[in-house]
This record gives structure tokens, C-alpha cells and sequence, in this order.
């Protein structure tokens, strides 16, 4: 939780403030109404959300209103205004792992890990996003992407409490590391 | 890379790279492709890539090492193509890296691994290993799209061009007139691939003819349905044929402004595209007077973030515009009013990568492969437990039968097949005696099917009919983007019935609200969305009407998978 908070407080703009400079320029407002989403996924490239500094500093720089860009951060499911937790784990529920009984897990995760209303555990360790598309991999359906790039394959409700489970050793084991220091 | 001024300075640098392209074959080296796309990097691909070069260089082999994109064979993923010197290209599947040392020991001792082998792309078998195209899976395929996939580095112009990429744009910019581009579009009777089905040619004839300008010619490249990934795949394997696709179309709309708006969690086929974009830039294929033709044309790339509906055409126009992809009533249709209020042209991806061979070998020719009114090939994606998991193509009449048993190979073992969910969350499904109808625009509508966007997911008796109708409205329920009431009530209405059935707690009225309730949400609801919601859950009762029963009057799931069968109480959630 205090790491959510940190995360909160400590936003360095500058590499936003770079990107924006270089690759977000538009010719005229119709351009700039254009670049509002993509800038937008920029910051969450960057922080993992998008901070409130991020969205008007990309409101300033583009010339939109603050409005305009939450109307849009809302409008879309992949955007985030919360910190999300240590973890990211997208969740597949598209046709193919729906029925290789991705509802199960899902399930599971709701009744056993209580998400909060942006599908953070309540310890902070893991923001789970279930996936309304397709991932695109099928052949390993149910399908998980943690933190962007780990895909764990043909999931279920226990394979995923072990997942959890890995998952907070290492940050118990982070911990201890510290302390240590 | 150099500029190029005009058509004599393309030919020349097309023949530099056909040369370099056949040196590369000839050579005595070893040459080594490793597939690398969205689902073979969720396989292991890039540590298999990774791997491979280590061993390459650590053996002292002397290699090539190449990335490729997707040949379509999911189920097969990793795989890795091997040309020995003296040998044809050999494809090998499962290449997992703990497979790699293996497999070069392996071919160091001329030992060819059949076991491991899918193919070899030769006419004829080679040392016991049959040739690729007999493989089970592309046997029954007809490859125009996917041709090169597999094969071209995605991410170099050079390989699309020494395959003959380009060269149907060059013959539109300088042998034709716009208007003998669309008589060609118009005459191949092609149509649109992203679910509708509406003839191409006569949609960019209407944008031609509104005067307003500027004109917008837009890819639709959002595939955000849950049922498909066709449209990605083409992007990750062969994004020049869908820019070459659009190129065409925007010489013959006559303007310069290109899009293509890709779903944003699409990482890899944003990242291609936008490559396949700059490379075109920096030849001279994109940019202002393209060729010295005089022509010019520019492209960008947007995207949205997990929005289903934004794929509604009007709604991912205000999409691009920067404002909630939310779609709007018509008329005016997009070809009148558009993008930023201008005439538009919108297509699917696959429906402008089948552009450049219909200008190319003329639209008579294209109109002559598929079925009388759905012409040519089309892409398709098969879920669920079936054998040879992947994106296929196939010319359209294959029967739905043989798609499934033939092309991907029945369902695995163990798996017994109850039905087909066509046409995605727009459509009903097909029951097994049903599955000997063609594939084609026209023959599956009246079964209450669909091709749709050509995702179909095969389910067998572990599913279960009520639960799986529940998955799909509640999709459609979740995607709604709220502006008009009958799909904003609506669709949770009908999921609430299902639950309620799901539950234990169905009545038999239930049935008939049902049909009630979607009568409205169809004939009343603002866009496709809402007008195609309730298909699913109206197909799945017409076809399993005795599940729906069974749940209400026996409080039984047989396939064991209601809340009923584990005696839950009700809950209400997604
Ligand atoms: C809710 C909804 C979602 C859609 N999603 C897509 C999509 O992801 N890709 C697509 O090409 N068409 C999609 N369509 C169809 C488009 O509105 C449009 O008909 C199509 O892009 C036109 O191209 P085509 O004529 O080449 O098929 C969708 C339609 C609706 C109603
Ligand atoms: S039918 Fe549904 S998705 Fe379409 S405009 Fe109405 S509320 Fe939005
Ligand atoms: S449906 Fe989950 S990866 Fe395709």
C-alpha cells in the first residue's frame, strides 16, 4: 500500500515531457485531437498509469481540455488512474480460453483475492485486468500475460494460486534483502 | 536507404533485391528463419531466437539467422525454417530452446529430423519428409494473403519488394486511372472482411463520387472481438500487403490522407506496421510527388485502448478524432461524412490486403475463385479444442465441415464436438448435423449464422449452451457503449434471465421474455452492437432449447457447469 502512495506522490515528467516534445507535434488542433490517446498510453508506458500530473501535462502540451483527456482515459478499459499493484497479470476471457474454462478462474480470482474496484488485491501485490478480447495466443488457452510479457498457458484456479503464491515469496524474500542492507 | 525519384529507379533497386533475395537461397550457407509473431513470442519464440543464435555462433556454423512472421500454424509454434546448403528449406514445429542443441547436432550429423518436421517447402518429398503444402493443415488451403507469411522478414521492404511487393501499386499509379482501379475492385465482387460483407468496389465508388474534400481512406485494424485474430497476424507477418492495400485505395479515392486505427493492446502488429510505414517513407513509397507521379500520400497510425466498439465504423472515426468512440445514427453514411466530417472510406485490413492481387491479376480473376457471390479467400481463426490451432485461408464454398475435420483437423482427443459458435458475438451457432453447409456470405444467414470476421470457436459437450449464450451477451452487455437505451438495459436484462437460469431459479416465462426482449434490442438499438446482441443467445435456444429447459424445470446442468450443478446461491458479476 505505502508503494502505491509513493508511487502517487513521486512522478518524474521529464521523460514525458521528452517524448511529448519529440513525437507528439502536431501541425494543427484537428492533429492534436488526434494524439490525445496515444500520448495517454505513452504515460502508461511509462508510470504503469496515468498520473494526474501526466494527463495535464499532455492537456497543456496538446492544447485539449483536462476533460477532454479523462473523457477519454474512462472511455477505454486498458487506462488506468490508480496505481496499479506490484504485478500485472492480463487476464484472458476471449472465446478460446472462455472455453477452455477461463471463467473458472476468473472466478476465482473474485471470490478468493477480493480485487478492489481496479482489480488490485487488497495487499497491493497484483492488479489483475480481465481481458474481454482475444490475447492472441489460443494454443495455450486459458491464457495469462503477467507484467507485459511472461505468458502463463493452460490456467487454472490452482495454477493461479501458485502463480500468487510465487509471486509473494519473491516479494517477501525482496523484503528481507533489505533489511539485510 | 536512398529515395527513389521514379519508376526506372524502383525497377532497379527491385531487381537488386530479387537478386540479393535468390543469393540468399543459393549461397552455401545455412540459412535459419525463426518465426517471430504475437503468438509464437507467447510460445517461447524469442528465447528460441535467442538460443539459436548463441549455438550459431558458438558452433562456429556459418548462418544467416533470420525472423519471419507467422505461417499460421499456431499449434506448431515455435517453429523454425532451415535451409541447409543443398537442401530445400526444411520447416520444423515445437522448437521449444530446449529443442535447439538438439536439433543442430542433430543436422550437423545430416540427420534431418523428420520426427520434428512439419514440411519442406519443395514439389516433392525430401529424404522421408513430405512437402509442407501436403501437411493436413495447409492441404485444403488457398494461400493469397498468407503466401509470404512466414517466409519475408516483416520488417524489411526489401523482402516484400524481391517477392514482387509494390508492383500492383506501381501498375495502379502508372498504368491506370483511379476509376479503372475501382472497375477492378468493383468486377473481383470483393467484399468487406470485417463482418458485414458489403461490396468494396461500390463503397469507394460512393466516396469518390462526394465531392467534399479532403478524403479519408481508413484501415480498420481494431479486431477487438473475442473470437478472431486473423487481422494481427497479417499485420505482424506482412504489414506492406495491407499499406500496399491502402496505398491502391487512396490513389484511387484521390487523396493523400491514409489511416490505419490498430487496437492498441495489438503491440506487435502496431509496431510492424508503424516499421513498414517509416521504411515506406524513406524509399520514396509514402511521402509527397510519390515516384515523380505526382501523387502523394501520407499515413498515420492511431490507436484506442480495449474498446470493442470503437471497431463500429462511426465510432472509430471519433476515435481517431480524439473523442469516446461512441458510433452515431445514419444516414449520413462515412462515405458522405466521415472522418472530421469528410467523405470516407473505411475497410478491414484483410479486405485492402486483398487489394494488390486483384490489380495485379485483375478483378475477373479474383471474381473467378470462392463462390458465385462471395469471391476469393478468406481468412479465418478456428477456437477452442481442435486439433491444428491457427489463421487459415481458404477459398470460399469450402464446406463448414471440411473447414474443421480438413483444415484444423477435428477436435483433439478426448473431445467430442457439440457445435460451432459462428460470426463471433453477432451470430448463432451451428450444431454438428448441421456443419455441411458452404462457407459464404449468403448460405449461412438463413441457419442464423454468419462468416462474420471468420472466427469461428468449436465447443464440445463440456460446454454448456445456457452458460456459453450467457458469455456471449454478457460480452455484449460489457461492450455497450451506453448511448442508447434499449442495448444499455437491454443486454444486462438478458443476462440477468440467464443468470437467473444459470442459477436455479429460471421459469418458464423466461423463455418467452427472452424472445420479448430481444425482439427490442434488435429492431430498436442505435448500431450493430445492439442489433446483433441478443443472435447468440437466440441461436443457442433454438439449437439446445431442451439445456434451456432442463435447467428451468430439472434445475440441471448437464455439462456440470452452472451455479445450479455446484448448488450456489445466486450472485450477480461478470
Ligand atoms: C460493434 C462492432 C464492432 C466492429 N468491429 C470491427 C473490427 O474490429 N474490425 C473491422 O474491420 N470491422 C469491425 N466492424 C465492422 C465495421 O463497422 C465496418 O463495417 C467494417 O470495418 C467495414 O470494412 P469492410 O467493408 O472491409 O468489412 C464492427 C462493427 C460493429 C457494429
Ligand atoms: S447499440 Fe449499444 S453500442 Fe450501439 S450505440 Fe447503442 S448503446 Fe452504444
Ligand atoms: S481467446 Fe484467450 S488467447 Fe485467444
Amino acid at each position: 500500500m505505502e508503494e502505491r502512495e509513493t508511487a502517487r506522490r513521486e512522478i518524474d515528467l521529464q521523460p514525458l515531457r521528452r517524448i511529448l516534445e519529440e513525437r507528439y507535434r502536431p501541425r494543427d488542433h484537428q492533429e492534436a485531437q488526434e494524439l490525445v490517446v496515444g500520448a495517454c498510453q505513452e504515460a502508461q508506458h511509462l508510470y504503469g498509469w496515468v498520473p494526474p500530473q501526466a494527463a495535464q501535462l499532455i492537456a497543456e502540451h496538446l492544447g485539449v481540455t483536462i476533460n477532454r483527456v479523462y473523457g477519454l482515459l474512462t472511455f477505454y478499459a486498458d487506462f488506468r488512474t490508480e496505481p496499479p499493484g506490484e504485478h500485472f497479470l492480463w487476464l484472458c476471457h476471449g472465446a478460446a480460453c472462455y472455453i477452455a474454462g477461463s471463467q473458472k478462474v476468473v472466478d476465482a480470482l473474485r471470490t478468493e483475492y477480493r480485487l478492489g474496484e481496479d482489480g488490485t488485491t487488497s495487499d497491493g501485490l497484483l492488479t489483475v485486468h480481465v481481458f474481454d478480447g482475444c490475447l492472441g495466443a489460443c494454443d495455450l488457452a486459458p491464457v495469462a500475460q503477467l507484467d507485459h510479457h511472461e505468458y502463463i498457458g493452460q490456467l487454472d484456479a490452482n495454477r493461479l494460486r501458485e502463480l500468487v503464491e510465487e509471486l509473494r515469496a519473491c516479494r517477501r524474500v525482496g523484503s528481507n534483502d533489505e533489511t539485510i542492507e | 536507404m536512398k529515395r527513389l525519384s521514379d519508376r526506372a529507379a524502383f525497377e532497379q533497386y527491385a531487381a537488386e533485391a530479387r537478386a540479393r533475395w535468390e543469393r540468399l537461397w543459393s549461397e552455401d550457407q545455412w540459412v535459419i528463419s525463426v518465426g517471430i509473431s504475437g503468438c509464437s513470442i507467447a510460445k517461447g519464440a524469442l528465447e528460441t531466437y535467442r538460443n539459436l543464435s548463441l549455438h550459431l555462433s558458438e558452433g562456429h556454423i556459418p548462418a544467416v539467422l533470420r525472423q519471419v512472421g507467422c505461417g499460421g500454424w499456431c499449434f506448431a509454434e515455435p517453429f523454425v525454417e532451415v535451409k541447409l546448403p543443398g537442401h530445400p528449406p526444411i520447416v520444423y514445429g515445437w522448437m521449444t530452446t530446449d529443442r535447439v542443441p538438439e536439433l543442430l547436432d542433430a543436422l550437423r550429423r545430416g540427420d534431418l529430423r523428420p520426427d520434428w518436421a512439419l514440411g519442406v517447402r519443395a514439389a516433392g518429398a525430401w529424404h522421408g519428409i513430405p512437402p509442407l503444402t501436403e501437411h493436413p493443415f495447409l492441404r485444403r488451403q488457398r494461400r493469397l494473403l498468407l503466401e509470404h507469411a512466414g517466409i519475408i522478414d516483416p520488417e524489411s521492404i526489401e523482402d516484400f519488394i524481391a517477392i514482387g511487393g509494390y508492383r500492383a501499386f506501381l501498375k495502379a499509379l502508372f498504368e491506370m486511372t483511379p476509376e479503372e482501379v475501382i472497375a477492378e475492385v468493383k468486377a473481383s465482387n470483393l467484399r468487406g472482411r470485417g463482418g458485414a460483407g458489403f461490396p468494396t468496389g461500390i463503397k469507394w465508388e460512393s466516396g469518390r463520387r462526394t465531392p467534399a474534400r479532403p478524403k479519408y481512406v481508413v484501415v480498420n485494424s481494431h479486431e477487438g472481438e473475442p473470437n478472431v485474430f486473423k487481422d494481427r497476424r497479417l499485420l505482424e507477418s506482412n504489414p506492406h500487403l495491407v499499406l500496399e492495400g491502402l496505398l491502391i485505395g487512396c490513389y484511387a479515392l484521390e487523396t493523400p490522407c491514409g489511416y490505419n486505427y490498430i487496437g492498441g493492446e495489438h503491440a506487435l502488429a502496431l509496431q510492424r506496421f508503424q516499421r513498414a510505414v517509416e521504411q515506406a517513407y524513406e524509399l520514396g513509397l509514402l511521402g509527397d510527388d510519390i515516384l515523380g507521379s505526382g501523387f502523394s500520400c501520407h499515413v498515420r497510425i492511431r490507436t484506442g485502448g480495449g474498446a470493442y466498439i470503437c471497431g463500429e465504423g462511426s465510432a472509430l472515426m471519433y476515435a481517431i478524432m480524439g473523442q469516446r468512440g461512441q458510433p452515431r445514427t445514419k444516414p449520413p453514411r462515412s462515405v458522405e461524412e466521415g472522418l472530421w466530417r469528410r467523405p470516407t472510406v473505411l475497410n478491414n485490413t484483410e479486405t485492402f490486403a486483398s487489394i494488390p492481387a486483384i490489380i495485379q491479376n485483375g478483378g475477373s480473376w479474383y471474381a473467378s475463385l470462392g463462390t458465385k457471390e462471395s469471391t476469393g479467400t478468406k481468412l479465418v481463426t478456428m477456437q477452442g479444442p481442435v486439433k491444428y490451432l491457427g489463421v487459415a485461408e481458404i477459398e470460399f464454398g469450402l464446406s463448414m465441415r471440411e473447414l474443421i475435420f480438413d483444415v484444423f483437423g477435428g477436435l483433439r482427443e478426448g473431445y467430442r464436438l457439440k457445435g460451432i459458435q459462428t460470426g463471433g458475438v453477432s451470430a448463432g451457432p451451428l450444431r454438428e448435423d448441421e456443419l455441411d453447409v458452404p462457407i459464404d456470405f449468403e448460405a449461412l444467414t438463413p441457419l442464423g449464422a454468419m462468416v462474420g470476421s471468420g472466427g469461428f470457436v468449436a465447443f464440445d459437450e463440456s460446454v454448456c449452451a445456457v452458460d456459453f449464450a450467457r458469455y456471449l451477451v454478457a460480452f455484449s452487455r460489457y461492450e455497450s457503449c451506453g448511448k442508447c437505451t434499449p442495448c444499455r438495459l437491454g443486454t444486462p436484462a438478458l443476462v440477468e434471465i440467464l443468470d437467473r437460469i444459470r442459477h436455479g431459479f429460471g421459469r418458464p416465462e423466461d423463455l418467452d421474455i427472452i424472445q420479448y426482449a430481444s425482439k427490442h434490442i434488435i429492431e430498436l438499438s442505435l448500431c450493430g452492437l445492439g442489433q446483433v446482441a441478443p443472435m447468440p443467445l437466440l441461436g443457442m435456444l433454438e439449437r439446445f432449447r431442451d439445456e434451456f429447459i432442463e435447467h428451468i424445470t430439472e434445475r440441471r446442468c448437464r455439462a456440470g457447469v452452472c451455479p445450479i450443478a455446484a448448488g450456489e446461491p445466486l450472485s450477480v458479476g461478470r
